[in-house]
């Protein structure tokens, strides 16, 4: 493993339940906000109304798969927090990593309905589909000319998105990098996870002993990542500096996480190697913590023994599972959090379970610190890890 | 950083294995098979380029694979055949990464997951089918067959997922976190394809495909597994290197090919771009496309890979009619080559080149 060099993000943009931008999030976070509920855009036969963290206040247009509007609301804010011009990222060579879950599967329930019954079904919503590639969406909606991709692993996508394209920049492909992850919420995830029985038909509440399982969620987190020559031609100060990213695969189950956690600690000394940060630097890990009770025993687990004492979160509890987006959006509360110095409160833990690794944080807290983790694990045994440092760690 | 192509293992509507693919490119032959959609009208019989699974039970007991769909069966099989092409089956695969390229992902499985909704209700939604939809399904069931642990991913971009996945493959390696890459193309064909296919192209399609004819529609749905052992190429012997990857999106002038290679061209017989191939490519470069052997799918981009590989191999392209062995304008040209670029265009202005030479 080489050494990573620190590369710049230098814009953040979100959209989920918590809010429709980064400072409104934050301001969710640190204030213990968290409205899930039942689903207001979809119903469903269940005889259980499981609750959701949905975005009330966003509507996609007809052309696009709600996934990629999403995505493009939350680059759109990324791009003006960076200070861009969206005309003038065409004479750029602009990148777009952008991971998913939704966002590319061929999966239109009333067109299969139609097909199924032999009604020759119109392709219209297949055709928004092959239109609503999310990271083609974006290159598409900005003109850009650099490489494209829309990374599909599972719920650890978005993390790997922003890891991959921060190498894409030291790589040399590209001069900046629209990277991120979205997803929607819909009926086909929503009865999926549930015939996985890893749903919690109450609020969910990750690391807790009471926890049942998670809550889905929708939106989408988008970083901009730039290279040094640009961004000092550019005079612009970075946010903030992605540091490492460690990936492994458990090799172990479709979806769940190998017991003793061998991906997750494979990446989470990948990603302290490659960028030389010992584990004493970390000042908190935003967790994955879903509020599946393998998922947080493992990770608790694996957390108190690479990393003891070191304070986590998962901040699940506001936005809900956000499957293919969730890495993104949590690389951007980290981001938040340590220009803030401060981590919010773990939503949804009460009860300490003695047989996990450790509690999460319980109130908000003052760090002490500038570099940080986020992780996601993932269905197919995807562990992804990023290590984030404050502006002047670089 | 240049990568090597170690080994190769396919599986398409030609066969299965590295011998089945030659002999294919040799003669220009392949099996045409079929797929059954309803319709309004009655059972509909589409043309389609088949992929057989069978030989997967050479590697894996039949008792590992009942819960395993077709979708991940191909992946498994071109995973296993690369390997053992390359001489690593049974070797410590820890140090492994694994990459995927899928235009559509698991399209049957997706659709069988819906029926038991549509069928049952939600209550009886499949979570074995819901498992295996998950795009990265594919690359899960071949990291835990093989025990490989290192880093997996899987990308979808439609037309661009191979070049697209193949670039950040590369930059597993110029950061040094892997000593191989099993890197594998695979799509499906299932009722939605075809019913796909059958709604844009069926009506103008005489199911022979005619790559390089620009004025009409002659595309075949394929599927198959085409994959690719990557290693660097300062390590290794083998089919060839893979000198650079560029990917991007062209609004204005023009492509710059390389005058020195043949370019194997992504171009299968859809109309739309046939036509930007033939506004793109100088009409005297020396091209060749090989789809005619394993039909039109985003995967594709695997199979035009291994046949570039092979190209190298053996110093010469394979001239198959119509397709190969000759200029834009259909002027036979000179088949022996040092280098290849692999040539693949998608919706209006995304382009792909992939430059490889031998090692």
């Amino acid at each position: 493993m080489t050494h990573h060099w620190p590369v710049a993000i230098t814009g953040l943009g979100c959209i989920c339940a918590a809010g429709t931008s980064v400072d409104a999030c934050m301001a969710a976070l640190y204030s213990g906000r968290r409205a899930p509920a039942p689903s207001l855009r979809f119903t469903s036969s269940h005889p259980t109304r499981f609750p959701v963290f949905e975005v009330p206040e966003f509507s996609e247009p007809p052309e696009l798969l709600r996934t990629s509007a999403l995505g493009l609301q939350a680059a759109r804010e990324a791009i003006a927090d960076a200070g861009l011009d969206p005309e003038a990222l065409r004479s750029l060579r602009v990148g777009v990593c952008v991971g998913t879950t939704v966002g590319s599967a061929m999966n239109n329930e009333q067109f299969c309905r139609d097909y199924r019954a032999g009604l020759d079904p119109d392709l219209a919503p297949i055709e928004r589909i092959l239109r609503s590639n999310p990271a083609a969406a974006i290159a598409r909606e900005f003109g850009l000319t650099g490489p494209c991709q829309t990374v599909v692993n599972a719920c650890a996508s978005g993390t790997d998105a922003v890891g991959l394209a921060a190498s894409w920049i030291r790589g040399g492909l590209c001069d900046m990098v629209i990277a991120g992850g979205a997803d929607e919420l819909g009926r086909i995830t929503y009865n999926g996870f549930i015939s996985l029985m890893i749903t919690d038909d109450s609020p969910c509440k990750p690391f807790d002993k009471e926890r049942k399982g998670l809550n889905l969620g929708e939106g989408a987190g988008m970083l901009i990542l730039e290279s040094e020559e640009l961004r000092s031609k550019r005079g612009k100060e970075a946010r903030s500096f992605l540091l490492g990213y460690g990936s492994a695969c458990d090799a172990h189950h479709l979806t769940a996480p190998k017991p003793d956690g061998e991906g997750l600690r494979y990446a989470i000394a990948e990603a302290l190697s490659c960028s030389d940060t010992p584990a004493e630097a970390i000042a908190f890990v935003n967790a994955h913590g879903t509020g599946t009770p393998d998922n947080d025993r493992v990770e608790s687990r694996v957390l108190a023994s690479v990393l003891p004492g070191v304070p986590f979160l998962s901040t699940k509890g506001y936005t809900g599972h956000t499957l293919g987006a969730a890495g993104a959006i949590e690389a951007v509360f980290t981001v938040a959090c340590l220009e803030r110095g401060m981590i919010p409160a773990n939503a949804g833990f009460a009860t300490a379970d003695p047989d996990l690794g450790g509690t999460p944080i319980q109130a908000n807290t003052q760090i002490e610190g500038t570099v940080a983790l986020s992780e996601s694990l993932a269905f197919g045994g995807n562990n992804s890890v990023i290590v984030l440092g404050k502006r002047g760690t670089a | 950083m240049r990568m090597a192509v170690k080994g190769i293992g396919v599986t398409g509507g030609f066969g299965s294995g590295v011998a089945d693919l030659t002999a294919a490119l040799k003669s220009g032959v392949s099996r045409m098979d079929g797929i059954t959609i309803p319709s309004a009208q009655g059972p509909l019989q589409l043309p389609a380029y088949r992929a057989a699974t069978e030989r997967l039970e050479e590697f894996v007991a039949k008792r590992a694979l009942r819960r395993i769909d077709h979708y991940s069966k191909l992946g498994l099989l071109g995973a296993h055949l690369a390997l053992q092409d390359a001489g690593m089956l049974g070797t410590d695969l820890s140090r492994l990464g694994v990459v995927i390229a899928s235009g559509y992902g698991a399209t049957a499985t997706t659709f069988a997951f819906l029926d038991s909704i549509i069928n049952d209700g939600d209550i009886c939604a499949s979570p074995t089918h819901f498992a295996n939809s998950v795009h990265n399904s594919a690359a899960a069931n071949i990291s835990i067959m093989l025990a490989a642990k290192g880093p997996s991913l899987t990308v979808s971009q439609f037309d661009m997922s191979v070049p697209s996945a193949l670039m950040s493959a590369r930059q597993w390696f110029a950061e040094g976190r892997v000593d191989a890459v099993l890197f594998g193309a695979i799509d499906e064909v299932s009722d939605l394809i075809g019913y796909l296919w059958q709604r844009q192209r069926g009506s103008e399609s005489n199911g022979v495909i005619s790559p390089l004819q620009a004025d009409r529609e002659s595309s075949v749905i394929g599927e198959g597994a085409a994959f690719l052992l990557l290693t660097r190429a300062e390590d290794a012997e083998g089919y060839c290197a893979i000198d650079t990857i560029e990917t991007g999106s062209l609004y204005q002038g023009e492509l710059p090919l390389p005058s020195d290679a043949l370019l194997v061209l992504g171009a299968d017989g859809r109309k739309e771009l046939g036509a930007r191939y033939r506004a793109t490519v100088p009409s005297r470069s020396r091209v060749a496309c090989y789809a005619p052997l394993y039909g039109s799918m985003p995967a594709a981009a695997g199979f035009d890979l291994a046949c570039a590989a092979l190209i190298l191999q053996n110093g010469a392209a394979f001239p198959i009619t119509g397709s190969a062995g000759c200029d834009m304008d259909g002027v036979v040209a000179e088949l022996e080559t040092e280098r290849v670029c692999a040539v693949r265009l998608a919706g209006a202005n995304e382009y792909a080149k992939i430059q490889l030479s031998r090692l």
